[in-house]
């Protein structure tokens, strides 16, 4: 049993085209959970729904139990961040994380003692009577962060809020979140495309696509275990074999190559996929197995190592290896799949 | 071009300024302060005549009231089209300011058809046995201001609907999100946002109904003069130019003041010194 719970939703704007479809989500108390998918999969309508601006077609939304799904935004208590940080301009960092405090009619004496606190636990001392242009992106943020954690949030919702920082910034940006989140212990759900950000403060990830949830795992098993090929895809496999399996732990290719395969699953035909990383190039071919032999296409130089699409038996097949041995485009070479590396879609 | 020359540039717009703005104010001015030396007599009498003292305050009265109305009528009508899909934003502006294409004449003709003796109310309370005897609404106080808040209100929308689209929707959210309802994040957020906007409507439509001269003529009445009629009488029908004169100049200063009050009180409510966003 969640803490959070999304119970088969349904969302459409237009009442043809389904933006979420069956969408269900378990969330345990102080987790922090990530939603990762491309743009346009439905990640923002996802939080907008557990956030109370939408109302889903069908499907329940629960908290702790509490059946949710048609309680007014402003009564849910939810801490949210937005994109953009919609911070207030006409009133000063103070008095916009007073904001939600000064609603709920708190003593005066109160709200200093509480919104100073924030401002300091989110390193924003001495900036108080500034106004929202007077401040530097990161500023901003953790302004909207502070208001948004000040009214002790039963959820905090964060939609891309590390997408207008430069690239440091945003990994300071992502570790104090982390931080913060962790201290206070508030279950938390952030939006992001960003595969590595993601993986880096997540608990738990769900990969999204087209409005439903294709796999929910820690990101550890995300990046070991790809369910689908989607989310295989997502998160950096380029190579798809076609594979029919001739008995446990062996499959074979289309041009007769056997296979072996440390992961397997159960299916009758499917595909291997693999990291262009995990492939690795061989001269010897001392054994016949999981060995794919082709030409060099195109190489590409990456940095710290070259790139190559090599055209196999089973298709075309991108690889990336070290700058020791350059192979020319036209070259034949062999290609080893090493058993442990193959994952099964 | 050499440095100095740039300023030539400059030359025939000064010469616009001075022979269409400058010169005329300057004529315009002159007579009513020099009376065998400098001397404020002319302003001192219109102050002294309680005539001219009703229909100043008429005027006063009639602007401030019709900028306050047009500020009620026009904040959350401009907030409910702001908040339109744009496809629809663009029709109801056009509805609003529809009236802003008619001739003044013709407005002032509908109304007179509206509040009339014989008029549409008057026919409806009638027939409906509300009332036995026909009510004066026009030719009163009420008929101009009814008119000057029908002529301005498209002004106080098309100003505050241009400020009221650029509030991030987010921001209403955001305050939602924080445990306002609707109504108290609009208090709390739009409206302080859009403050300069009112500012600059209340200007409009203020100074537009202090100059106004169609409107309250023909709903007016002779009863009902306000200060453009007047001067129209001083005049045209009088020959008065000087006196004429004296009413103009006091209805520019009366201007600016309201101006410089009103803008006074924007600075003061908007802190931030600047209005945008
Ligand atoms: N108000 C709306 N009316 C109609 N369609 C909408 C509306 N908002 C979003 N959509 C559609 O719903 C789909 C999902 O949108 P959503 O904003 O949830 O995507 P997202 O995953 O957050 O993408 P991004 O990473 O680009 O922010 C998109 O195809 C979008 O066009
Ligand atoms: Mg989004």
């Amino acid at each position: 049993m969640g803490y959070i719970r999304l119970k088969d939703i349904r969302v459409s704007y237009d009442n043809k085209n389904n933006i979420l479809e069956g969408l269900n989500l378990d969330i345990q108390k102080g987790e922090l959970v990530s939603l990762l998918g491309p743009s346009g999969c439905g990640k923002t309508t996802t939080l907008r729904v557990i956030a109370g601006f939408i109302e889903p077609n069908d499907g329940q939304f629960l908290l702790e139990d509490e059946d949710l799904t048609h309680v007014p935004v402003h009564k849910r208590n939810f801490g949210l961040v937005f994109q953009s940080y919609a911070l207030f301009p006409h009133l000063t960092v103070f008095d916009n994380v007073a904001f939600g405090l000064k609603l709920k009619k708190l003593d005066k004496n109160v709200i200093q003692e509480k919104v100073d606190a924030m401002i300091k636990a989110c390193d924003l001392e001495g900036l108080g009577q500034r106004f929202p242009k007077e401040l530097s992106g990161g500023q901003r943020q953790r302004v909207a962060l502070a208001r948004a954690l000040v009214i002790e949030p039963k959820i905090l919702l964060l939609d891309e809020p590390l997408s207008n920082l430069d690239a440091k910034l945003r990994i300071n940006m992502r570790i104090e979140i982390k931080r913060i989140q962790k201290k206070l212990g508030i279950t938390t759900i952030f939006v992001t495309h960003d595969q590595e950000e993601c993986f880096s403060i997540s608990d738990k990830v769900a990969v999204m696509n087209k409005g439903v949830i294709e796999q929910y795992d820690t990101p550890e098993e995300i990046y070991a275990h790809p369910k689908t090929e989607f989310v295989a895809r997502f998160i950096g496999f380029e190579n798809f074999i076609p594979l029919k399996k001739k008995e446990n732990h062996v499959y074979v290719g289309e041009n007769g190559a056997l296979f072996h395969v440390d992961n397997d699953v159960d299916c009758q035909s499917c595909q291997a996929t693999i990291r262009p990383d995990d492939i690795l190039v061989i001269t010897s071919v001392d054994n016949k197995e999981n060995i794919l032999k082709g030409t060099v296409e195109v190489r590409t130089f990456l940095g710290k190592s070259y790139q190559y699409e090599v055209a196999t038996e089973l298709g075309r097949v991108v690889v990336n290896s070290s700058n020791e041995h350059i192979y020319e485009s036209g070259q034949d070479i062999v290609l080893l799949l090493p058993a442990n590396k193959i994952i099964l879609v | 071009m050499k440095k100095s020359l740039k300023y030539l540039l400059l030359v025939p717009g000064i010469v616009m300024l001075v022979v269409f703005l400058v010169m005329p104010l300057l004529s315009t001015i002159m007579p009513t302060v020099f009376d065998q030396g400098f001397s404020l007599k002319a302003y001192i009498d219109f102050f002294k005549d309680p005539y001219y003292v009703q229909i100043f305050m008429r005027t006063l009265r009639v602007s401030l009231i019709a900028a306050i109305v047009c500020i009620i009528l026009g904040v959350p009508t401009s907030y409910f089209i702001s908040r339109c899909h744009p496809k629809w934003r663009g029709l109801l502006m056009a509805i609003s300011i529809f009236p802003m294409l008619t001739n003044s004449v013709i407005r002032a003709f509908a109304w007179i058809n509206i509040l009339g003796k014989n008029g549409v109310i008057n026919t409806i309370l009638m027939n409906l046995h509300i009332i036995d005897e026909p009510i004066t609404m026009l030719y009163t106080e009420f008929s101009v201001l009814i008119g000057t808040i029908y002529l301005f209100l498209p002004l106080m929308i098309i100003t505050l609907v241009g400020v009221m689209e650029n509030i991030d929707n987010d921001m209403m959210e955001a305050a939602e999100s924080l445990g306002a309802n609707r109504l108290t994040a609009f208090f709390k957020v739009v409206l302080p946002l859009s403050l300069p906007g009112i500012i600059v409507g209340s200007v409009l439509v203020f100074t537009g109904a202090l100059s106004a001269y169609t409107t309250p003529s023909l709903l007016g009445g002779t009863k009902n003069m306000v200060m453009a009629t007047l001067i129209n009488q001083k005049s045209t029908v009088l020959g008065d130019w000087t006196g004429a004169s004296v009413i103009a100049l006091i209805m520019i200063i009366t201007t600016i003041v309201v101006m410089k009050v009103l803008n006074y009180i924007a600075a003061k409510l908007d802190k931030r010194g600047e209005s945008n966003a």
